[in-house]
């Protein structure tokens, strides 16, 4: 298995940029906590949203994005650096890739934290960098992938340890997402409209948004975990062929979970099922990393007690359990009814990126500084300290979270003894969170205080000793044995066979006619079975099929990637087909109007999304707080989609025509006038503005190319419907006396908020909506919605 | 899968590749873990199959008309049962009254646009909402047609008052129309304002 060893060659690791990457993580990291402590303060003193470049809608997004790119990016390239020079024997690929690398990343960040207070965003959570920032973000990544392969294409050592597959699976997935869910059209240099729209535009965020979660903050901390924790355990890992079995379900099945963002909403049933089951069966996967992690323990439990790493890890692998476990929980449809929208996702979310990143992190850095500083560490009661004083923090988050979601849930679900009319309005369950958004606000000042402690105490250490970088005798690899595997090793075998050939049977199931379907149920079952039989019997083969492949990089790669894209591809390609504009045979949003359209972007761009739903669930308490549920149709000219993923306030979707010009523009600009109590930002910064005019025509160009039936108008034209409208809005409020420029922010953001839940139906054809053909054949594809037995989805 | 050193005493394989000092067990896969996938993977296919091959339970947009036409029913049941006598009657019990004010005075709700003092004007300002102190009625005086517009909201929804019919409850509603029917007398003068909607001026006028 190991190849002829020749020669022995000192070889000096890239140190350097792991120190840059670790020192900037910190770094970030007190700048993301602070962010978060600063905006769960603002919603308990509304005063704090300071000025319009420090309102809460802006400043969220710098909050997540800080939280994800900054602090687990660095944190993350940090981990991969070190650990693929020790385990691939060699030098980083290059060492001015590896400097692009860190300080393009550190470049993407400042743009970021200077574009995002200046409210310029593509209005999707996690994906508001706007477009010259994307681009940048995917060519720093590519330099990373390249950089990383280069290191694997001269390594010497033959076999990939289970790390690296789980660096190798995060690399290639976080570009597949980033590129396709950042595919879009510029109208500006600040701006641009996705080409995804309303139901689409959801599917592919969701889908995004979640494996970032899974792939960005999830995977490449798994693998850091395989790495560090050993290392520090100074212990065997638990279960390889644990290693396997959960890595490669793991990274096939997390791509199919996105839809459990968007369920009870206006997605087809289908999508929201396999969302839903996915997560399920995502449960066992997940527990499969903490498992290795835990296990791994088995016989140095006793480090537990001294040693601050392996606390800080064995935490952050307890959160990650406890947040793999939460996870699937919330995505049962009936769970998520409660859940969704409230605290309890946020409580989620932060178990997951304060307890599992967090404390990796602070367990990684603590056993990094004093090896890349040749040192002691400084305190180890000062470390115990930010331990105890994180993890009672995050509980403290996590317990207030819950308590404020489960509550402010039920409330809102209460209704009249009648039954016909809710009890609450959205401003009294507001007033019963405040304790609980109170305690969060302590919760994470508590983490934040440990990392501030753990600042000190790796200053300390790191001016204690002096930056090396590790230079070791190793034997050098003499290529032949490895890398060789042709495509008929990779794709042709067993294992391959097995596998695509169940799934195949699988997807016939559930994508073919009736009647086919449970043919192919059938014929999957017994395939399977025999499949297993197979295996059992020549398992020896795959044995030594899998040890060549961990032998072999870029066959691993492309296995990897086609384990990641098939999720996304059935998912997506029936929805972008499907369910466009042109065959919803329901209800129709009628286009906005030049000024509603101007509007529209100022909303997403203040970020109002961040607190409000544009998506009325097929759920009682729902219709009956905001009126008849949301249609697929009524957001499908929507760039960007707004259905939102939190309602710290009320949900808008059928907002228009509820309300008085007047009320919206009292509301806009002291919120508190006319909804005492509320937390909302105040906007009268909108009313010293003028509408972006110049870009208007551009826009609906634009949107006209991504298929938005605008009909032809020339830029004069545009501009003056704009006007017109604005011109009739002011008139309006001005028989409240209530003076404003017709081509101030503000007439067009009452504008676009008068539209909301406009729709228009279109004629039913009666010869589109063909039912079930009876016979089966020809065996084309159906969506399972369509092809239900016993009456419509 | 491996199985290069056999254990005679049930002891974990350890496989003998070394990765940076890292070695590897190769223990089985716990039992409860498999399976919590297994269980997972046949709920699915079960769950499946009964609501898409067996068309077993409802779908959501199907169940949810349901449940919405029934509370309609119900609603309109109610609207039948009131009428101008029992609001007037209720004006004068002093615990609806006081409920009604309770409403009415909750911060973001009435009070904000028609005054504590019912006449829609703050220190001399003009609020959104109209007087509902004096005689003049946009949408009819007669009790059921207050009723109406705070259930329903004004015929153009834009232009007047929101609907509050799913916010307050029908006993809400009620105990707040009593409270500004407090401030009237049963046979007081009913004047039309200007500019009452066409669709509201025959209610107004019988």
């Amino acid at each position: 298995m190991t190849s002829t060893a020749a020669s022995k060659v000192p070889i000096e690791f890239n140190d350097k940029v792991v120190r840059q990457f670790m020192l900037a993580s910190i770094i970030f990291g007190v700048v993301a906590m602070l962010a978060g402590v600063f905006i769960a303060s603002q919603l308990n003193y509304h005063q704090l949203n300071l000025a319009e470049w420090l309102t809460f809608g802006r400043l969220r997004p710098l909050h997540t994005n800080a939280a994800i790119f900054a602090f687990v990016g660095n944190m993350m390239f940090a981990g991969i650096y070190y650990s693929t020079q020790r385990l691939c024997k060699c030098r980083m690929g290059n060492d001015t890739l590896s400097n692009i690398h860190f300080w393009g990343w550190q470049l993407i960040i400042v743009a970021a934290a200077i574009t995002l207070p200046m409210g310029l965003s593509r209005g999707k959570e996690y994906a508001e960098l706007i477009w010259p920032i994307n681009i940048a973000v995917a060519v720093i990544w590519v330099v990373f992938a390249v950089n990383f392969f280069l290191t694997l294409h001269k390594r010497n050592e033959p076999s990939l340890y289970v790390a690296l597959w789980f660096y190798i699976a995060t690399i290639v997935t976080v570009a597949m997402l980033y590129i396709v869910n950042h595919l879009s059209i510029p109208t500006s240099w600040t701006h641009s409209y996705g080409i995804f729209g309303g139901v689409q535009d959801g599917l592919v965020q969701w889908w995004y948004g979640h494996n970032a979660v899974a792939f960005f903050l999830t995977t490449p901390i798994l693998g850091i975990m395989y790495y560090f924790l050993p290392k520090a355990a100074e212990r065997p890992v638990y279960s390889y062929r644990l290693s396997i079995v959960h890595f490669w379900s793991l990274v096939f099945l997390y791509i199919w979970a996105g839809p459990h963002h968007l369920l009870n909403t206006a997605l087809p049933k289908w999508l929201q099922m396999l969302g839903m089951f996915f997560s399920l069966m995502l449960w066992a996967p997940s527990w499969g990393g903490m498992l290795n992690g835990l296990l791994t323990l088995r016989g140095a439990w006793d480090k537990l007690r001294t040693d601050p790493v392996i606390k800080f890890f064995i935490a952050g692998v307890t959160f990650y359990g406890m947040c793999t476990f939460e996870g699937p929980l919330l995505s049962i449809r009936a769970v998520n009814s409660l859940s969704h929208y409230s605290d309890w996702t946020i409580g989620h979310v932060h178990s997951g990126a304060l307890g599992w990143n967090g404390f990796m992190a602070a367990g990684m850095f603590y056993w990094l500084a004093p090896r890349l500083w040749n040192t002691k560490l400084y305190s180890v009661p000062m470390a115990n300290f930010h331990f105890w004083i994180g993890t009672l923090g995050i509980l403290l988050y996590v317990v207030a979270m819950w308590i404020s979601g489960i509550m402010q849930g039920l409330m809102l679900n209460q209704v009249t003894a009648d039954g016909l009319a809710v009890q609450n309005t959205f401003l009294d369950t507001l007033q019963a969170i405040r304790p609980l958004m109170g305690l969060r606000v302590i919760g994470g000042g508590m983490f934040l205080l440990g990392w501030l402690v753990m600042c000190v105490n790796l200053w300390k250490t790191i001016r204690s000793g002096t930056p090396v970088n590790e230079v070791r005798e190793v034997a050098v690899l003499q290529h032949g044995k490895t890398d060789t595997m042709g495509m008929k090793e990779t794709f042709f075998n067993d294992p391959l066979a097995c596998t695509f050939g169940a799934m195949l049977l699988i997807l016939g199931w559930i994508f073919l006619p009736p009647g086919a379907d449970i043919a192919s149920l059938i014929c999957a079952c017994v395939f399977g079975y025999m499949a297993v039989r197979r295996f059992q019997k020549t398992s020896h083969t795959w044995a030594n099929w899998y040890d060549r492949l961990l032998q072999n990089y870029l066959p691993f790669t492309v296995l990897t990637f086609v384990a990641v894209v098939i999720g996304g591809l059935i998912q997506i390609i029936p929805t972008v087909t499907v369910n466009s504009a042109k065959n919803v045979e329901d209800r129709v949003q009628k286009l906005y109007e030049p000024l509603e359209l101007a509007g529209r972007d100022i909303y997403v761009s203040e970020g109002c999304y961040n607190c409000h739903s544009q998506m009325i669930r097929t759920l009682v308490p729902d219709v009956m707080r905001y009126g008849e549920y949301s249609r697929l149709g009524e957001s499908i000219y929507d760039h960007p989609f707004q259905w939102g993923s939190k309602r710290t306030g009320p949900d808008l979707a059928r907002e228009g025509g509820q309300r008085p010009n007047s009320w919206h523009y009292e509301h806009l600009m002291d919120p508190r006038s006319m909804s005492p109590q509320s937390n909302m930002p105040p906007y009268a910064h909108l009313n010293t503005k003028a509408f972006d005019q110049k870009t208007l025509p551009r826009k609906i160009a634009v949107l006209r190319q991504l298929g938005v039936p605008y009909p032809p108008m020339d830029a004069t034209e545009i501009k003056m419907k704009a006007l017109e409208q604005g011109v009739k809005i002011a008139t309006d409020l001005k028989i409240s006396n209530i003076v404003v420029r017709p081509d101030s922010e503000m007439v067009a953001v009452i504008a676009y908020l008068q539209k909301l839940g406009q729709f228009e139906q279109p004629a039913v054809e009666e010869a589109l909506t063909h039912k079930g053909q009876g016979v089966p054949f020809p065996l084309s594809p159906v969506i399972p919605d369509s092809a239900r037995r016993n009456g419509s989805q | 899968m491996d199985s290069k050193k056999p254990s005679p005493n049930n002891e974990p394989v350890l496989r003998d590749h070394v990765y940076d000092g890292i070695q590897e067990y190769d223990q089985k896969l716990p039992n409860w873990w498999l399976f919590t996938l297994y269980i997972a993977i046949a709920y699915f296919v079960i769950h499946w199959l009964c609501y898409y091959q067996l068309g077993l339970g409802s779908s959501d947009t199907l169940a949810m008309d349901k449940v919405m036409a029934e509370m309609q029913q119900a609603r309109d049941k109610q609207m039948e049962s009131i009428t101008d006598e029992q609001l007037w009657a209720l004006s004068r019990n002093p615990a609806a009254v006081e409920a009604g004010k309770a409403t009415y005075m909750t911060p973001g709700m009435c009070v904000t646009c028609h005054a504590p003092d019912l006449s829609a004007t703050l220190a001399g300002a003009k609020l959104p909402g109209l007087p509902l102190n004096d005689q003049e009625w946009k949408h009819g005086g007669k009790p059921i047609e207050i009723f109406k517009i705070v259930r329903k909201g004004s015929p153009d929804l834009s232009k007047g008052m929101a609907a509050w019919e799913l916010v307050l409850g029908m006993k809400r509603v009620s105990e707040v129309v009593a409270f500004v029917l407090s401030h009237h007398k049963e046979g007081e003068p009913i004047t039309r304002a200007v500019d009452t909607p066409p669709a509201a001026a025959p209610a107004a006028a019988k």
